[in-house]
C-alpha cells in the first residue's frame, strides 16, 4: 500500500536519478536538509539513485550510506565476464539465447546487496520509498512501492547489455534510467507539492577506442535527451514546484569511483545549500497558508 | 527577487535580480504582462543578477515568451549565469528561446532579420 504525504509537515519529496556513484551526492543533499530542520518524507530513487534512496529511506545515515557504497560499489561488480551470455550472442540457434541477456555476471552485486539490505522490504522503510525500473516487454516505467529492496534495485541497474534484465513477478525490468533518468513524475503521483530533484547527465566518452564505450555513447546520447525531454515536460506542466539541484563536478568521475565519494557528497552539499533559504522561505509560507 | 524595467527604443529590458520560484514567479509574470498588454511586445530579460529559476520560475518564462509572441514580439534571454543555463538546459528552453551572451546583443537581436 502507498503511504501519503502530510501537506501540513515541513517536509519535502527527494528524487534521486540515475547517475552512478555521482549518486553519493544525494548524501550532501540530505546533510543540507538536516542543517535546514527540512524534513524528507518521500524518496523516490531511480538505477543507482534507488542505492541511496533505500539507504535514506531506511535511515541510514550519511557517514554509514558512504561506507556501505565503498563496499557495494566497485568495479569488480562488472568485471566477471558471463561467458555463457558471450557464446549465446555468437550462436543463438545452437545455444538458445534469451531476454535475460547481459554480457556481465550479476553474482558478485547480488552477494553484495544481500548483505547490505538482506530482506529489507520497500514497505518497511522509515520513509515512503518508491524504486523505479523500466519494463522491458513494454518499455513502460514500473514503480516499486512494495517488495523485497534488492529486486526492485538490481532491476533498476539493470544496465543494457551489462546487467541481464531482472525478474519481478513474471515481468523482466531493465535500468530505471531507460524509461526516465529522474523520475520526478513519480512524486507528483504521489501527492507532493514540494519536491527537490538531484539529477545528473551521463558523461561523454572521450575516447571511443571499444564497442563498450561506443555502447556508452549512444546510451548517454538517448539517457540525456530523455532527461531532459521528461524534466521539461514534469516541471511545466504540473502545479508542483520542482527544485532541480545539479551538482557541478569539476573533476570527472568515473562509473565505480568510490574514492572521489567525499569530494562527490561535498559538492551534492555545496548545490543543495545554495536552495535551503528559498526551500524554507517556500515552507514556511506553505505552513502559514 | 528584484525587478527593474527600462524602455528604450521600443524595446524593454525587464532585470531580474535574484531567484525566481514558487514565491516570486507571479511578480514576474505581472510585470511582463503588465509591459506587453502596455504594448512593449519586445522584451530582454538580463538574467545577469539572476540566481536561480525553480519550476514555477520556468512557468512564467514560458508564459511570458508566449505571451510576447502571440502579441507579434518575443522575450529574449541575456546574460544567464552557468547555474540558471544549466536548468534552462535541462528544461529545454535554450532549444526553445532566444539568448544571448549580454544585453546589448538581446537588444540588437530585434533589429535583425527574423
Amino acid at each position: 500500500m502507498t503511504k501519503s504525504v502530510d501537506r501540513h509537515k515541513r517536509g519535502v519529496a527527494v528524487v534521486i536519478g540515475s547517475g552512478s556513484v555521482k549518486c553519493a551526492a544525494a548524501l550532501g543533499l540530505v546533510n543540507a536538509l538536516n542543517r535546514a530542520g527540512i524534513a524528507i518524507d518521500m524518496l523516490v530513487g531511480c538505477s543507482a539513485g534507488c542505492l541511496y534512496a533505500t539507504m535514506i529511506a531506511a535511515g541510514r545515515t550519511t557517514a554509514e550510506a558512504a561506507e556501505m557504497t565503498r563496499v557495494l560499489w566497485t568495479s569488480e561488480i562488472a568485471a566477471q565476464h558471463d561467458r555463457r551470455a558471450v557464446f549465446r550472442a555468437m550462436f543463438p540457434k545452437l545455444l538458445g539465447f534469451d531476454a535475460r541477456f547481459g554480457l556481465r555476471s550479476d553474482r558478485l552485486i547480488m552477494q553484495r546487496m544481500r548483505t547490505a539490505f538482506g530482506d529489507m522490504r520497500i514497505e518497511d522503510m522509515k520513509i515512503p520509498l518508491h524504486l523505479t525500473a523500466t519494463d522491458f516487454a513494454t518499455g513502460n516505467q514500473a514503480v516499486f512501492s512494495s517488495g523485497r529492496a534488492i529486486d526492485a534495485i538490481r532491476a533498476s541497474i539493470a544496465v543494457p547489455f551489462l546487467f541481464s534484465p531482472w525478474p519481478i513477478d513474471g515481468r523482466l525490468y531493465l535500468d530505471g534510467y531507460m524509461s526516465d533518468p529522474l523520475p520526478i513524475g513519480v512524486a507528483i503521483k504521489e501527492g507532493a507539492g514540494v519536491i527537490v530533484a538531484m539529477g545528473f547527465e551521463s558523461p561523454f566518452q572521450e575516447t571511443i577506442s571499444t564497442a563498450g564505450r561506443f555502447a556508452f555513447q549512444v546510451s548517454a546520447i538517448l539517457s540525456n535527451n530523455l532527461l531532459k525531454s521528461q524534466y521539461s515536460f514534469h516541471a511545466l506542466s504540473h502545479h508542483a514546484e520542482v527544485i532541480s539541484i545539479i551538482p557541478e563536478f569539476k573533476q570527472r568521475i568515473k562509473l565505480f569511483a568510490t574514492e572521489k565519494i567525499p569530494y562527490i557528497i561535498e559538492e551534492g552539499e555545496r548545490a543543495a545549500e545554495a536552495q535551503m533559504p528559498y526551500l524554507d522561505r517556500l515552507l514556511s509560507a506553505q505552513s502559514a497558508a | 527577487m528584484e525587478i527593474e524595467t527600462n524602455t528604450s527604443g521600443g524595446i524593454t529590458v525587464v532585470g531580474i535580480r535574484g531567484s525566481v520560484d514558487g514565491l516570486t514567479a507571479d511578480e514576474l509574470m505581472r510585470t511582463f504582462t503588465e509591459r506587453v498588454t502596455a504594448g512593449s511586445v519586445k522584451l530582454v530579460a538580463d538574467c545577469s543578477a539572476l540566481d536561480y529559476t525553480s519550476s514555477a520560475g520556468l512557468r512564467s518564462l514560458l508564459g511570458a515568451v508566449k505571451l510576447a509572441r502571440q502579441h507579434g514580439g518575443d522575450l529574449r534571454l541575456a546574460a544567464i549565469q552557468t547555474q540558471v543555463l544549466r536548468v534552462l538546459d535541462l528544461s529545454g528552453f535554450t532549444g526553445i528561446l532566444k539568448h544571448y551572451p549580454d544585453v546589448q546583443s538581446a537588444v540588437t537581436s530585434f533589429a535583425e532579420p527574423a
